[in-house]
């Protein structure tokens, strides 16, 4: 009974899709979980007729089982910089058609025709990110702290916070070393073992989703988490202070991007569009107050969210991204696992 | 249902197999446990011997390398880990669990129904909020260590969460339901002649409860201890949100390798065969330790 409902409704959908051709009536939206503000959404449907279907993930590689399974098919989906180079090499991602997204004017140089998408034709940058350090100044004398080194100390032991991600914490250990993030090779690895050895036990929470948390709560003094995530410490009390790693610090870039086989192209476009105007990409920094890739939504920010130092560091430092490094990520997972099991 | 004769064997007798409406009365039930059951376990069997597909997925093959890597010392012991947290989370609440349900199973029939609404109110809350909300009063500046603080009980906030402690407590408060109502079920039905037989007969009150009222409730035990060890064993959100995601348990492991940066489904889908295996040895010897008492 069910499943004749279910598939009376996708061929009601079907149909649907196929008639509507023209004027597409809806948006398979599949996003990051805390990253498209309601009023956005609504927003884009008061202003295109356009009905949002908004689903959401946790991860890239969340959204990229739910994709590769094909079980729905969607229209825009929100991967991060590594994610795109291998959707895009696996010819996942279709080519955006430039005259349907005139507002992408409006994006800084800097953020055009990135190593994941060099030829800029798949991708509108949503946000900007880097991964740095955030110390509570009222535990640790503000300006003790200035790269991974100073974080892992055995005085810091039971009061740290990372991200629960391995490639990240692997990549600090390798910056210290000065390897750079995508140099992934069995000898790199070998040569970080001994340095994780001693960092993992100092660490109290591993969280990617809400590492903040831990710090609000007073649960840690410190940490290393998204920049993002700092920047609304930042706005809760200005004694959480944020530092780029001396040692080398990378950026993420997440993006929009149409799959191969979405349904509504023309409303991903739209949507695109919609994003890239300053007044609407403006209420996006005003919920998550990660850099706003957008040079014209800059201009009609606060001073204050301009001077927040997680979300536009001071000196605009370049810095590298994460490249896909398809299979080699299966033994930072074992290596970061044998490390935690150990300690 | 089962009196004192619990020895006596299933009639081994002649039986009618099911006639059609006997079939299709059980049509749901089989749907449901060919699509649900059998399909899944069977797509993971296969995934597990498949290869690492380039965006997660599976490239299809067979190959045995998924299952050499489950057999890694740091798997084991991350497996050997996860049954003794679900032991220990199973202990506890059965050693807690049992006298609630004894109490409210012989409890006056009025107040039988309002303690079993108490018991089943949490389940009207998300698991996930119920779990967060113990992250409001275990963390240092907590409720708890607040109050422990207001009346000078202790000096120093004492850390509560992001420890093993805190993950056994909350895997003890999502569970504790599930032995209550089994053996709850089991109490409710046992009869107090026999116990009184067992006093008039010279039964101190320790052996009344050891020879006659812990058989009798058996069947309700077995149950409670099942329904908490196996969903215990792979429940990982637990250990992500009151541990601190410090020490992986076999659930955050299998999750991770769909969900994380590996992307590794073959070596998901083999650890998660290698887990069922485990429950089905469970099940079948704590069934044989059932048949023989």
């Amino acid at each position: 009974m069910k499943r004749s409902v279910v598939v009376i409704s996708l061929l009601a959908g079907l149909v649907g899709a196929c008639t509507q051709k023209e004027q597409p009536k809806e948006l398979n939206l599949f996003a990051w979980s805390e990253y498209v503000p309601q009023s956005v959404i609504e927003g884009f449907q008061k202003d295109t007729g356009i009905k949002v279907n908004y689903e959401t993930y946790a991860s890239n590689e969340e959204m990229l089982a739910k994709l590769v399974s094909g079980a729905t098919k969607y229209d825009l989906i929100q991967p991060s910089e590594y994610t795109i180079e291998a959707l895009a090499n696996e010819k996942q991602l279709k080519e955006v058609d430039w005259s349907k997204v005139p507002n992408f004017k409006n994006i800084a140089p800097e953020y055009k025709n990135m190593p994941h998408d060099p030829q800029q034709k798949f991708t509108v940058p949503w946000m900007v990110g880097t991964v740095g350090i955030v110390v509570n100044t009222e535990k640790i004398p503000a300006g003790e702290v200035k790269g991974y080194k100073d974080v892992f100390q055995d005085k810091h032991k039971g009061r740290i916070v990372v991200l629960d991600d391995p490639r990240e914490i692997v990549t600090w250990a390798m910056s210290t070393q000065g390897i750079s993030a995508n140099d992934v090779t069995p000898e790199n690895l070998d040569k970080v073992k001994p340095l994780l050895q001693q960092w993992l036990p100092l660490v109290k929470v591993y969280d990617s989703d809400s590492p903040k948390t831990a710090l609000l709560n007073g649960d840690v003094d410190l940490g290393v988490v998204w920049s993002g995530e700092a920047a609304l410490l930042y706005n809760e009390d200005k004694k959480f202070e944020y530092v780029l790693p001396v040692e080398g610090a990378h950026l993420f870039i997440d993006s929009l991007a149409i799959p191969a086989n979405a349904p509504n192209p023309e409303a991903a476009y739209a949507f695109m569009n919609y994003i890239l105007r300053p007044e609407v990409s403006k209420l996006i920094s005003a919920d998550f107050p990660y850099t706003n890739p957008n040079l014209e939504a800059r201009k009609q920010l606060t001073p204050e969210q301009l001077a927040n130092p997680a979300s536009y560091p001071p000196g605009n430092p370049k810095l590298e991204t994460f490249r896909d490094i398809g299979e080699r990520a299966v033994p930072i997972d074992k290596l970061v696992t044998d490390l935690k099991a150990q300690s | 249902m089962r009196t004192g004769t619990t020895n006596v064997a299933a009639p081994t007798g002649y039986q009618r197999p099911p006639g059609l409406p006997g079939w299709l009365l059980l049509s749901p039930l089989l749907l449901w446990v060919a699509l649900f059951v059998i399909t899944p376990t069977v797509i993971m069997l296969v995934y597990s011997f498949g290869r690492r597909g380039t965006l997660g997925g599976v490239v299809l093959d067979f190959t045995m390398e998924n299952y050499a890597a489950v057999l890694d010392p740091t798997y084991l012991k991350i497996l050997v880990r996860s049954v003794i947290y679900s032991g220990l989370t199973t202990i506890i609440c059965l050693v807690m669990g049992y006298p609630v349900a004894y109490y409210i199973g012989r409890a006056d029939e009025r107040w039988r129904n309002l303690l079993l609404m108490m018991v089943m109110i949490p389940f009207w809350t998300s698991f996930l909020i119920r779990t967060y909300a113990w992250v409001t009063i275990l963390k240092s500046e907590g409720l708890l260590n607040g109050f422990l603080m207001q009346y000078n009980l202790i000096l120093q906030p004492f850390e509560m969460l992001y420890t093993p402690g805190a993950v056994i407590l909350g895997l003890v408060y999502t569970f504790l339901p599930f032995m209550i109502l089994p053996i709850y079920t089991s109490v409710e039905k046992l009869d107090s002649a026999l116990v009184e037989a067992a006093f008039d007969l010279g039964a101190g009150p320790v052996r009344a409860f050891s020879r006659v009222i812990v058989p009798m409730t058996s069947p309700g035990i077995t149950a409670g201890i099942l329904l908490v060890f196996i969903p215990a064993l792979g429940l990982y959100a637990v250990n992500d949100i009151l541990g601190g995601g410090k020490v992986d348990m076999i659930g955050n492991i299998i999750e991770n390798q769909f969900k994380g940066n590996a992307r590794n489904w073959p070596f998901g889908s083999a650890l998660g065969i290698t887990l069922l295996l485990a429950f089905g040895v469970a099940f079948w010897f704590t069934g044989r330790r059932q048949a023989e008492s």
